[in-house]
């Protein structure tokens, strides 16, 4: 009886990053060093390459991928937050759309390599509620509202929900931010979320504000992304020393509901009840926030009485994706009103018996305002 | 001659001297805003060169030819007999607050106050403007003299820069949902 033959692991692809900004190639690296370096390997240079990652949004980048000329057999992975625009610069080329999902990028990058040849594009973005690592077809109509595709829950209690309603926020960025303003708050001192390319501080006084260098176009894609694990640390901050002069300064309310609208996408935090009633207890500054779809409505009417997410969505009869992404960065940035002394039981039903609120069927003046601002705006 | 109804399409934008009521109108206005701004000759002359001693008139046109009126009341209170006057029949108000003034949550007292019986019957929002020089009181200190002063549920509070448009539409998109949050944004 002949002994098995051992099963030899395939080598890992080797990756060349090429022209990449360096926040970009510390979390790439990082992510290899961590969690994928069974199945890649970051190449020294494009001799040693199977496949180059590039970064298509950077200036020089034609100038860049002229060093490929010399290298025809090497795959190459580009990515862009116009993806759709480059397929005609770079038909070759598998562009992906920013932010880069860090669970899907191997596979990708494998996939590259081992076809060297075109893929069709793939979209990288709402990934976490898609969790799977295959990627999946480019969308031409990308959903701008960052709110992702989760069908409605049933309106009443008791099926089972499902596992992709909700998202561990100590995975993400949202996670460590509001450990960060906890401890400030509770220690009287700065604390900083350090890890990262960039740090961010959170001083508590006299108003909690977060002070970092990070651009809004750059904690994006790092809100939306499943950290790597210890990649993010809470460190109490002795020696923080206030803001730079790179650095800008946010209130922690809207700092924090922007990071928590951009990890949430229309999911909730894990261990909330969708169906148990809250109230806001006030307006975000949405002058300074993000506004997904139907923000401001769902804000007019959760500032007026106490009701579930579900409820909400029911009432302005829209998805409930939209109610849970306002729902989670009101529950970050701490815009729910405590709970009455009388604890308020969750309907069993939905109140069925409170309309919904439908527009008039001929505009009002209200309306017609509106409209006017909307596509004028 | 207009009809009763569309005379009574208007917007009253009211506030503190130097919070920025007529620069707010003329970020918003399809026109180029009426304005009575005179130079200014008490207290206010140490803030600005003018300022508004009737009315800033301003106007949103829509689709159908149909217009909605943009007023300013002027900020002196001296000219508070105006205020009434001008809001009567408005859809709502927006309320600007200058946050480098000496005591801004009491001018905010002060307007809810002189207006409070056109807000009992719309509605109200509030920016607060000058929060770059000036960031105290924060927002939600606005909101707490709001609780205390009983404007339950708490009426929007914004921190606005008054030049900006996306700014000001936001301060009058929040209003019309205070005013109806069944409206569709659609």
């Amino acid at each position: 009886m002949s002994r098995p033959s051992p099963v030899l692991a395939p080598a890992p692809t080797a990756v060349f990053l090429l022209h990449i900004g360096s926040m970009d190639n510390r979390l790439i690296g990082l992510s290899i060093e961590r969690h994928w370096k069974q199945s890649i390997r970051l190449a020294q240079s494009l001799d040693e390459a199977d496949v180059v990652l590039v970064d298509h949004d950077r200036p020089g980048v034609d100038e860049a991928l002229n060093q490929l000329a010399r290298h025809p057999g090497i795959g190459v992975v580009g990515y862009a937050f116009r993806p759709e625009s480059l397929q005609t610069r770079f038909p070759h080329h598998l562009t992906v759309s920013k932010p880069l999902n860090l669970d899907a990028l191997p596979g990708v990058l494998n996939r590259a390599a081992l076809l060297g040849r075109p893929l069709q594009p793939v979209a990288l973005t709402n990934m976490a509620i898609q969790e799977s690592s295959e990627p999946r077809p480019w969308v031409s109509d990308e959903e701008p509202d960052l709110c992702g595709s989760l069908d409605d829950i049933p309106p009443s209690p008791g099926a089972p929900l499902p596992a992709k309603l909700f998202f561990e926020p100590t995975q993400y960025l949202i996670g460590h931010l509001a450990q960060a303003l906890d401890e400030a708050i509770k220690t009287g001192r700065p604390h900083v979320v350090s890890g990262l390319p960039r740090l961010i501080g959170v001083p508590p006084l006299p108003q909690p504000v977060c002070v970092t260098s990070f651009r809004d176009t750059q904690l994006r894609p790092f809100s939306m992304a499943q950290l790597p694990d210890a990649t993010a640390r809470v460190v109490n901050a002795l020696t923080f020393s206030g803001p730079g002069s790179t650095d800008t300064l946010h209130t922690a309310e809207d700092f924090l509901w922007n990071i928590a609208a951009w990890a949430a996408r229309g999911r909730l935090p894990a261990g909330v009840d969708p169906y148990r009633p809250v109230r806001l207890r006030a307006w975000p500054n949405f002058t300074r926030t993000w506004a997904a779809p139907h923000a401001l409505r769902i804000v007019a009417l959760w500032t007026r009485e106490w009701a579930s997410p579900v409820e909400i969505a029911r009432r302005l009869e829209i998805p409930q994706r939209y109610v849970f992404s306002a729902y989670t960065s009101a529950h970050f940035a701490g815009l729910f009103q405590p709970e009455p002394l009388a604890a308020i039981s969750p309907p069993a039903q939905p109140a069925n018996d409170v309309a919904p609120l439908i527009p008039p069927q001929r505009p009002s003046i209200l309306s017609r305002i509106l409209r006017k601002l909307l596509n004028a705006v | 001659m207009l009809s009763e109804r569309v005379r009574h399409n208007k917007i009253i934008f009211s506030g503190t001297v130097g919070a920025g009521k007529s620069t707010a109108i003329n970020a918003l206005s399809d026109i180029l805003p009426v304005s009575t701004e005179a130079l200014a000759t008490d207290e206010i002359a140490g803030m600005k060169k003018t300022t508004t001693v009737a009315m800033d008139y301003g106007v949103l046109n829509l689709p159908g030819g149909e217009k909605v009126m943009l007023y300013g009341t002027p900020g002196q209170e001296r000219f508070s007999f105006m205020w009434e006057i001008l809001s009567n029949g408005g859809i709502g108000l927006i309320l600007l607050i200058n946050n480098a003034q000496p005591e801004p949550l009491t001018d905010l007292e002060n307007y809810l106050g002189a207006f409070s019986n056109f807000i009992a019957g719309t509605a109200v929002t509030i920016g607060v403007t000058h929060m770059d020089r000036a960031p105290a009181p924060g927002l939600d200190a606005y909101r707490a003299r709001l609780a205390e002063l009983g404007h339950t549920p708490t009426p929007a509070v914004f921190r606005v820069d008054a030049r900006s448009r996306d700014d000001v539409a936001m301060l009058v998109k929040a209003l019309l949902f205070t005013l109806n949050p069944g409206l569709s944004d659609a």
